[in-house]
């Protein structure tokens, strides 16, 4: 492989594993506090992305700017209907079996994709170019595009570390996180983080639909992909680390890029072989803690 | 300013853990309540502190008269009415540090003159403000964790087995300290399953609870004389 196509696939690599990271990155906060498996955040992942299609395409037309009040409006809209979720439909089920949230937010993903098709019908909605320009490495074009979405997923990463290390609502979530029934009895008020957990995984999961949907066409299913693989990236950083969410990303986004030149027939084997044997010397993955009870 | 259960029945997983449990404590006493491992002790500061809801029974807050209905409350709104608690096992959060975990007991950064009250409490844990949890020794969570129920000022404060696992240095200390949070007028319901001699002087009065049911109220010279209770509780 020569240097000029070594730069642009990592490029491909790391805009990849930036999505992942914002789609895992949720899914992982919502599990690690909450101990829900949220599996409908793929489709929450597409409502981003068609609010943000809606705004740049349908409303405002294509530019940075457009773009920066759609990435707004998705994670304002999905964290919003991300509240609506936890309060009436998940809060009920608490202290059920968790079977039943299972089934709850798998049985969202069609109520979720068929509400996408009734707003937007049922065909693909494709940018029709991706926003901005592009940097030439020898005869390889690296859209600046991708290199803003990294920097979204660096800056998403270190908003979410100065959220969790120096704000009190942070700490008590990291609390929370630990022992849910320490923190009530203290008087940390379980209900309103419980829904702000919420809100911020689902706004997580609406900016990455909207950072996506210039490169990958806004369909209704279009969260059943992202939400598998951001499954292998939580379990190979570990449940509800965001800092496992972050390494597992690269670990997944890299395999897959450089597996799909190398040995393309082996590109997704890979990522399960990892997890594999990541699950069998640390169960827990890589910056995951054994989850306690919801004591 | 007092906590009263009358007549609560428990049911977990369809088995009666408790059975009509009554007693009280108020604002300025220790309150021991003693009984062998599984006799219903944490069940009924958990029910106290919501975490567990009766089947059968009231529970209230009486101040100055009138009555709020803990059964109704969440356990961060009991929190919030002056009733907090420091859990068997400590459950000290191990990411964070000894001041995080004050700040969120507290809900916030805690102002200078209640942290100065918490570190004269805890001296030990003013020099290690910036160690994580999990670095903590068993007498240090354990310091912590009445320090964290103690920092939103509490007027009733329920202590579960406080003293189980410590070092006999440790005993003294943390006996020191239940003695200064009664004198400051807090209210203490103290549970306890091995060595009633533990907290025999710092008690005004203790329940024996066995098998879920109070089987006697009284001081605490007395419990040591009946031989039912003795029985029962201590098995001699």
């Amino acid at each position: 492989m020569d240097i000029n196509l070594f730069i642009v696939q990592l490029f491909n690599a790391l805009f990849f594993a930036s999505i992942l990271f914002l789609i895992s990155s949720g899914l992982s906060l919502i599990y690690g506090i909450m101990k829900i498996l949220n599996l409908a955040h793929g489709a929450l992942y597409m409502v981003g992305a068609y609010i943000t299609f809606t705004v740049v395409i349908l409303w405002l037309g294509l530019s940075w700017y457009s773009m920066v009040i759609a990435y707004i409006a998705s994670i304002a809209v999905v964290a919003s209907l991300g509240i609506y979720i936890e309060r009436i439909l998940l809060k009920p089920l608490y202290n059920k079996p968790q079977d039943l949230q299972l089934l709850l937010t798998f049985a969202l993903i069609f109520i979720l994709d068929d509400i996408v098709k009734m707003i937007w019908g049922a065909q693909y909605r494709a940018f029709p170019t991706i926003p901005g320009w592009s940097l030439s490495v020898g005869e390889y074009q690296i859209p600046v595009y991708f290199i803003a979405t990294i920097l979204i997923a660096l800056g998403v990463a270190l908003l979410l570390h100065w959220f969790f290390t120096k704000t009190i609502y942070g700490k008590m979530i990291r609390a929370i996180s630990y022992s849910l029934e320490t923190s009530a009895i203290l008087g940390i008020n379980t209900d309103k983080l419980f829904a702000l957990s919420f809100a911020l995984g689902a706004g997580l999961a609406g900016l990455a639909g909207g950072v996506a949907v210039p490169l990958y066409t806004a369909s209704p299913g279009m969260g059943g992909d992202a939400i598998v693989l951001s499954f292998a990236v939580i379990v190979i950083g570990g449940m509800g680390s965001i800092l496992g969410a972050f390494v597992g990303s690269l670990i997944v986004g890299l395999s897959r890029v450089f597996m799909a030149i190398i040995y393309p027939v082996f590109e997704i084997a890979l990522i399960y072989i990892i997890m594999a044997i990541i699950l069998m010397f640390r169960p827990t993955g890589l910056f995951g803690r054994e989850m306690r009870e919801r004591r | 300013m007092k906590v009263i259960m009358e007549s609560i029945d428990v049911h977990i997983g369809g088995v009666k853990i408790l059975n009509n449990i009554s007693l009280n404590v108020s604002k300025g006493e220790v309150v021991g309540l003693i009984g062998r491992n599984g006799a219903g002790k944490t069940t009924t500061l958990n029910t106290i502190m919501g975490l567990v809801r009766p089947s059968k029974g009231s529970i209230y807050l009486e101040i100055d008269g009138s009555k709020t209905d803990l059964r109704r409350l969440k356990p961060y709104e009991i929190a919030r009415l002056g009733i907090t608690m420091a859990p068997q096992g400590r459950y000290i959060f191990p990411d964070l540090t000894v001041l995080e975990n004050l700040e969120v007991a507290y809900g916030g950064s805690p102002p200078e003159d209640v942290l100065k009250d918490i570190f004269t409490y805890f001296p030990e844990l003013g020099k290690i403000i910036d160690r994580k949890g999990i670095h903590l020794s068993g007498g240090e969570q354990q310091m912590l964790a009445i320090a964290r129920a103690l920092v939103r000022n509490p007027k009733i404060i329920l202590l579960d087995e406080p003293l189980e696992g410590l070092a006999p240095k440790i005993v003294v200390s943390v006996r020191e300290i239940i003695r200064r949070i009664k004198a400051e007028g807090i209210g203490i319901l103290i549970t306890e399953s091995g060595n009633i001699k533990r907290i025999q002087d710092l008690v005004d009065r203790v329940y024996g609870i066995d098998r879920g049911e109070i089987i006697y109220s009284g001081d605490v010279e007395s419990i040591m004389k009946d031989l039912d209770v003795r029985r029962r509780i201590w098995g001699f």
